[in-house]
């Protein structure tokens, strides 16, 4: 058998009687560039919930690098090498740039110091040096986008779980964050994306599972993905010219 | 300058001046207010300003550790660093078990919690007969290693060391990992989460400083005074005012709640002796027959709660961010 990192075993999750997601199953392996999309409220958000400890699953297993993790808190899923960024950017406002990332790095780390140290290297990476001692707050949503992800690699994740990290960018900016996570990916971490720019997402990933209504609609690579008919109803609607 | 040495050199100005400016009784009682109403809202600050958590029941610490100590010494026989200790112990247990209750409630609702909290422990300590019901405590002569408690000056002391204990703690968190932690909780306690941050556990760890530290206040407090009773230990009136003193201030800025109770406490001082009022009627700007007169002198000194709540309206609509706020440079 072969060792997944993730591994999403009928996982279903229920507000009250609404069904989000429904039985949903699928493997992510290392250093794969996995994506996830679908329609709005297909249930990608939701399902990242669950995954990052932030929701209880209604049913099923989430097995993160062999350990079921559905029962754990988001601080502890984080601390097993899995970090999320927000769909809706969270920069900490009044903190600086820099600080908003020391405080990632503070999970590897006990000092000051060495925190400063990975979050400058993190900064460089993601090309917001210049920024370091702006407050987190004062950023456009672009260079916010960035700070996310400079704070997550400032963990040293495993896996990254990235929530719409390109949504709400141009052209020019969407580029320069999948530079980024191609690099990352080359140092040895695991991405699983969230994403409704299909273009972006054709560009990048290894393999995309849709999503439709909380129900997996298809999974394969994504020449096979974007000729899939379902698919393209799901997303265009039957016989419209979108 | 480092804040080090001007924590230093403030505590240095402070422990002279009883010398400087003699024993006057008056001057030094004003003086234990500033002290302590500075030292009780800085450690508020610890988790107030720092972790954005609003405390609106730090009086139950405060309280906590004055009945404490008084029990301990009138029933028990400890002597009052002990009493102070049995009170640290107790104000803790009670912060422990209120943070696993209302931790888990975010925001408004939180600040409801401990009020809630709060009132349990006064309408409690109002209702036991230990506590002495709504008698209070009454404490009779007190010394500690033959030093005679009945000088203002050792509490002059006692409240000084505290304030500058509680700053160094600030001023230790805020280049720590905990301070920045409780920094990212009070901004976003998702991203917080998300970025292997305990919630629980930070916020119960500034609980626990915070809640130690006010307790000493409180147990300084008890044996200064000799007399306590819910009212004026335990109430509302006091949690509230702690929060102020830091807002007006300055929340989350080191200097901010000593700033604030150098401005009320001696504020509310001088509109509740109606200095101002007596002066100008003694000194015939206003007679002493004419309407205004009496205003100034009968009226306003009732007034002062009145004067005081106009001027912290005041601070709150034209300085949101506290006096220190107005000089903190826009980075």
């Amino acid at each position: 058998m072969i060792e997944h990192l993730l591994h999403i075993n009928h996982v279903c999750k229920h507000f009250g009687g609404n069904v989000a997601v429904s039985d949903i199953s699928f493997s992510v392996d290392e250093k794969q560039i996995f994506g996830l999309i679908g329609p709005n409220g297909a249930g990608k958000t939701t399902l990242f919930n669950c995954i990052s400890g932030f929701f209880p699953v209604t049913s099923g297993d989430i097995i993160f690098d062999n350990k079921i993790i559905n029962k754990l808190r988001p601080d502890e899923v984080c601390h097993l090498g899995m970090a999320r960024t927000w769909q809706r950017v969270k920069p900490l406002g009044s903190l600086t740039v820099l600080e908003n990332v020391m405080i990632g790095a503070f999970s590897i780390t006990n000092a000051t110091r060495k925190a400063e140290e990975i979050a400058f290297e993190q900064l460089g990476l993601v090309g917001l040096s210049d920024y370091a001692t702006k407050p987190a707050g004062s950023l456009s949503i672009g260079l916010k986008k960035k700070l996310e992800l400079a704070r997550v690699l400032a963990t040293r994740p495993k896996m990254l779980l990235l929530d719409e990290i390109c949504g709400g960018l141009n052209l020019t900016e969407t580029d320069t964050i999948l530079d980024i996570i191609r690099e990352v990916r080359r140092k040895g971490a695991t991405i699983v994306f969230i994403e409704h720019d299909m273009k972006a997402v054709t560009a990048i990933c290894d393999w995309i599972v849709v999503l439709n209504s909380g129900e997996k609609l298809a999974e394969g690579r994504p020449e096979e993905i974007t000729r899939n008919p379902d698919v393209i109803e799901a997303y265009l609607g039957g016989g419209q010219n979108a | 300058m480092k804040q080090v040495t001007i924590i230093a050199i403030i505590a240095g100005i402070a422990a002279v001046l009883p010398l400087v400016t003699g024993e006057s009784p008056y001057f030094i009682g004003v003086m234990i207010s500033v002290l302590m109403m500075a030292a009780l809202s800085s450690a508020w600050n610890i988790l107030g300003g720092y972790a954005g958590q609003y405390s609106f029941g730090h009086a139950a610490y405060f309280g906590a550790g004055a009945y404490t100590t008084l029990i301990m010494i009138s029933t028990f026989n400890f002597n009052p660093l002990g009493g102070m200790v049995a009170g640290i112990i107790v104000a803790c247990i009670i912060a422990l078990v209120t943070g696993s209750i209302v931790f888990r409630l975010r925001g408004h609702y939180f600040g409801l919690a401990s009020i809630a909290v709060a009132e349990i422990v006064r309408l409690s300590a109002l209702n036991f007969e230990f506590t002495g019901g709504a008698q209070g405590i009454l404490l009779s002569d007190v010394s500690l290693w033959g030093v005679d408690l009945n000088s203002k000056l050792p509490f002059y002391y006692g409240m000084l060391l505290v304030l500058v204990v509680s700053l160094g703690i600030t001023l230790y968190m805020r280049s720590s990992k905990t301070g920045f932690y409780l920094q990212a909780i009070r901004e976003d306690q998702d991203a917080a989460a998300s970025l292997g941050i305990n919630l629980s556990f930070y916020k119960n760890k500034a609980l626990l400083i915070s809640a130690a530290l006010t307790s000493v206040l409180g147990s300084l407090y008890a044996v200064y005074i000799r007399f306590i009773d819910t009212s004026a230990v335990l109430d509302l009136r006091l949690s509230i005012e702690i929060i102020l003193t830091a807002i007006i201030g300055g929340v989350g800025t080191l200097w901010g709640p000593a700033v604030g109770a150098v401005l009320l406490v001696p504020l509310a001082e001088v509109l509740r002796s109606n200095v101002i009022g007596e002066a100008l009627v003694k000194h015939g700007i206003v007679s002493e027959k004419s309407g205004l007169g009496i205003f100034f002198k009968d009226n306003l000194a009732h007034a002062h709660v009145l004067v005081y709540g106009i001027i912290t309206v005041l601070c709150i609509l034209y300085l949101p961010k506290g006096i220190l706020g107005l000089f903190r440079r826009t980075k």
